[in-house]
């Protein structure tokens, strides 16, 4: 499938970004988002997350989090746990945002 | 014996719940939404529906891509409301129909479907910013949830969910209670979230899908996922999940209220269908 200006979520998309949306996944406790927004590092290096990962989402690069297998609706929860507005991660990955 | 009284088609959004929720300050721009559903909230009261069964799509709440099922059914007592990453709204607990939903499930596999049998079944946006907007009393019904697969890859075909539809309906029309079964169908309309396009909707689309659900449903039974993508964006593929609802209720309908209105930058449909 070619999607020009889209990345379709394939299985390749899901077994590349596995370990970015496990974590995301684990937002949807409020326990979890509490123990993630005190300490981001440590708390995505607990959940298995590597170096890179772990950078991306340091620097809120959402387009490079997309690239590498996050899913959209998981990619959200950490944008939402963080204060970042769909609208704001939208614009990170049209690449209308500044900076970008 | 069970009796299928209609189906609706209506988008589903995060937005949707969060706009409804605001009560007396809700914004003017949302009139054309909430107030388009009135006519349908009237009918479905006038009906008197004693079941609902919903085909919509999980976003990631109850399942995850360590086990995710391509048709999911619930079959428990209740359904809660899923966290989606910014806690719960306020709004009550689900109830389920076992009895009839592991009828279904038998029915189904029978008939070559296979669906992941959940008696856990928390439910999303997919359900719960579409209900609330028919009323306290359609968040008492007994609900009967069936989760589609449409966000990772590879998706059952549209015509795939068609044909679970038309299998739903012989359920149905087999279940020996009396019953007056509403069905919905929840998601989209058309929608991108992510890349290049996002923002990306067409209403001319949209309002033709519709045209077309209502009186060719076949003819987008046979759009491949490509298509949809397309002229709906990646994740208006979600549309397909309606065809599912127009199947079950069978070939000859009557529209009862059609309505379309772009509350901010997506357009929201909503489509009521009476089975004659």
């Amino acid at each position: 499938m070619d999607l020009p200006g889209t990345i379709v979520f394939t299985g390749e998309q899901s077994r590349r970004g596995y370990r970015i949306n496990r974590m995301a996944m684990s937002l949807t406790d409020a326990a979890n988002r509490a123990s993630f927004v005190a300490d981001e590092a440590g708390y995505m290096r607990g959940m298995g997350m590597d170096d890179d990962e772990i950078g991306m989402v340091g620097r809120r690069d959402w387009h490079g989090m997309l690239q590498h297998g996050g899913s959209i609706y998981l990619l959200i929860k950490i944008a939402g746990a963080l204060g970042v507005s769909i609208q704001e991660v939208g614009r990170h990955t049209s690449g209308r945002a500044e900076g970008h | 014996m069970a009796r299928i009284i209609g189906g609706i088609g209506s988008s589903h959004a995060p937005s949707i719940g969060t706009a409804w929720d605001k009560g007396p300050q809700r914004e003017d721009r949302w009139a054309p939404v909430f107030d388009g559903y009135l006519p349908a909230k009237h009918w479905v009261e006038a009906q008197r529906p004693d079941l609902l069964v919903i085909f919509y799509n999980d976003h990631m709440n109850r399942f995850f891509f360590d086990a995710y099922p391509t048709i999911a059914l619930g079959v428990g007592e209740v359904h809660k409301q899923a966290d989606e990453g910014w806690g719960k709204r306020k709004l009550p607990d689900l109830r389920g129909d076992p009895d009839f939903a592991w009828h279904l499930a038998r029915s189904l596999v029978e008939q070559e479907f296979d669906p992941t049998i959940c008696q856990e079944m928390s439910v999303d946006h997919g359900i719960l910013s579409v209900l609330p907007l028919f009323g306290d009393a359609a968040m008492t019904l007994p609900v009967v949830p069936i989760a589609i697969n449409v966000i990772q890859h590879p998706l059952p075909t549209a015509r795939r969910l068609f044909r679970l539809g038309e299998a739903v309906r012989h359920a149905i029309e087999s279940y020996k209670q009396d019953k007056r079964v509403l069905v919905m169908g929840t998601g989209g309309l058309s929608h991108q979230l992510h890349g290049e396009r996002y923002g990306f909707f067409d209403p001319d689309w949209d309002n033709r899908f519709m045209d077309l659900l209502e009186s060719e449903p076949e003819t987008l039974a046979a759009l491949p996922h490509q298509d949809w993508m397309e002229r709906g964006g990646t994740e208006g593929v979600e549309m397909i999940i309606w065809l599912a609802m127009r199947a079950a209720i069978g070939t000859q309908v009557r529209r009862v209220h059609r309505n379309y209105a772009v509350p901010t930058t997506t357009g929201l449909g909503l489509l009521a269908l009476e089975s004659l």
